[in-house]
């Protein structure tokens, strides 16, 4: 059985104004969307056991803004069910970043937070390890001037250990301080400004 | 004592939403199935019909949730299927959400009991 050139157009209708209102969401996910449902009409319209009209068809599935609103708001709640996770923030940031200031901004900022914040506490690790040749060392003369970390080897001479044991709790607290605090403004971040455009 | 039929109603709608997520990840536990077949099999070996528009976008929740993982397939029918398969994920959660379904429907049904001994009383016996 063949769907007739007037269901056709309905058909047709629908899919497109389907896909418009999907249009926040990613273009992969929409064509694949729209496939799937176009799919799901034709094996009910037609085939062996042609039971269901056009018309029934499409009713069950609802308005293409109702539809389209249910994907949106399944997609919403997917975010809530990940927003914990450190992976799917981070790879939503990287996204984001590809596509907007404001993304990228955060993304720098990310970046930024979390080697610092990896880099101390890895320094308050050596620290303890290592306690007499782990510093922050500077060296300030009239022709130079330079600020180091650095673990293991002798320092060289004229060169000044800055900080002693307070390298300690500061890598130790501060970096995995800064780690979080990194966390917590990606997760608000992208709780706050990473949202469908048309979300009502 | 009135009734409230609406608010019943309301009531069995959500919980039969609340479910639905297990109902679709159990389906997929002999295998593969496309779209329509997830809801034919939800209708024949349950009575649990399944408005369509709610189906298609869970399914694909589910899937970018990583439970369940899909393949487009050619058919006789002249038209790819977009076929939906559980993940290693899909059926721990499966497992998971069935193991908290039993241990809830056991305690509600402890806690109903009193009820259905009232339901199951011969109508003579009923207070006035």
């Amino acid at each position: 059985m063949t769907v007739s050139a007037q269901s056709q157009k309905t058909v047709d209708a629908y899919l497109a104004a389907l896909r418009k209102q999907l249009r926040e969401l990613m273009d992969e996910d929409v064509n694949d969307i729209v496939a799937e449902i176009r799919a799901h009409i034709l094996d009910k319209t037609s085939g062996e056991t042609p039971g269901d009209s056009v018309s029934s068809t499409l009713a069950a599935l609802g308005t293409p803004e109702e539809l389209a609103g249910r994907y949106r708001t399944e997609e919403l709640l997917k975010r809530a069910q990940m927003s914990r996770s450190p992976a799917f923030i981070l790879r939503s940031i990287f996204r984001w970043a590809t596509l907007s200031v404001v993304g990228l901004l955060v993304f720098a900022i990310s970046v930024v937070g979390y080697l610092v914040g990896g880099w101390l506490s890895i320094l308050g690790v050596l620290k303890l390890i290592n306690p007499h040749t782990t510093g922050l060392y500077g060296e300030f003369s009239e022709h130079t001037w330079s600020l180091s970390f650095s673990s293991g080897g002798q320092p060289a001479a004229g060169v000044h250990e800055l900080l002693g044991w307070w390298l300690l709790p500061l890598g130790l607290i501060l970096g995995p301080v800064l780690f979080f605090l990194t966390f917590r403004f990606d997760l608000w971040s992208v709780h706050r400004f990473w949202r469908p455009r048309a979300w009502r | 004592m009135q009734q409230n039929p609406e608010s019943s109603e309301k009531w069995e709608v959500q919980l039969r939403k609340g479910s639905l997520e297990l109902a679709i990840l159990a389906s997929l536990w002999e295998g593969r199935l496309y779209g329509l077949e997830i809801l034919r099999h939800l209708e024949t070996s349950s009575d649990l019909i399944v408005v369509e528009g709610t189906a298609y976008p869970l399914l694909n929740r589910l899937r970018a949730l990583g439970l369940v993982e899909t393949e487009w397939v050619e058919s006789d029918s002249g038209h790819p299927r977009k076929y939906y398969r559980l993940t290693a994920a899909g059926r721990q959660r499966a497992m998971e959400m069935s193991g908290i379904w039993a241990r809830f429907s056991a305690s509600m049904n402890n806690l109903l009991a009193p009820l259905n001994r009232e339901k199951s009383k011969p109508t003579g016996e009923e207070k006035p």
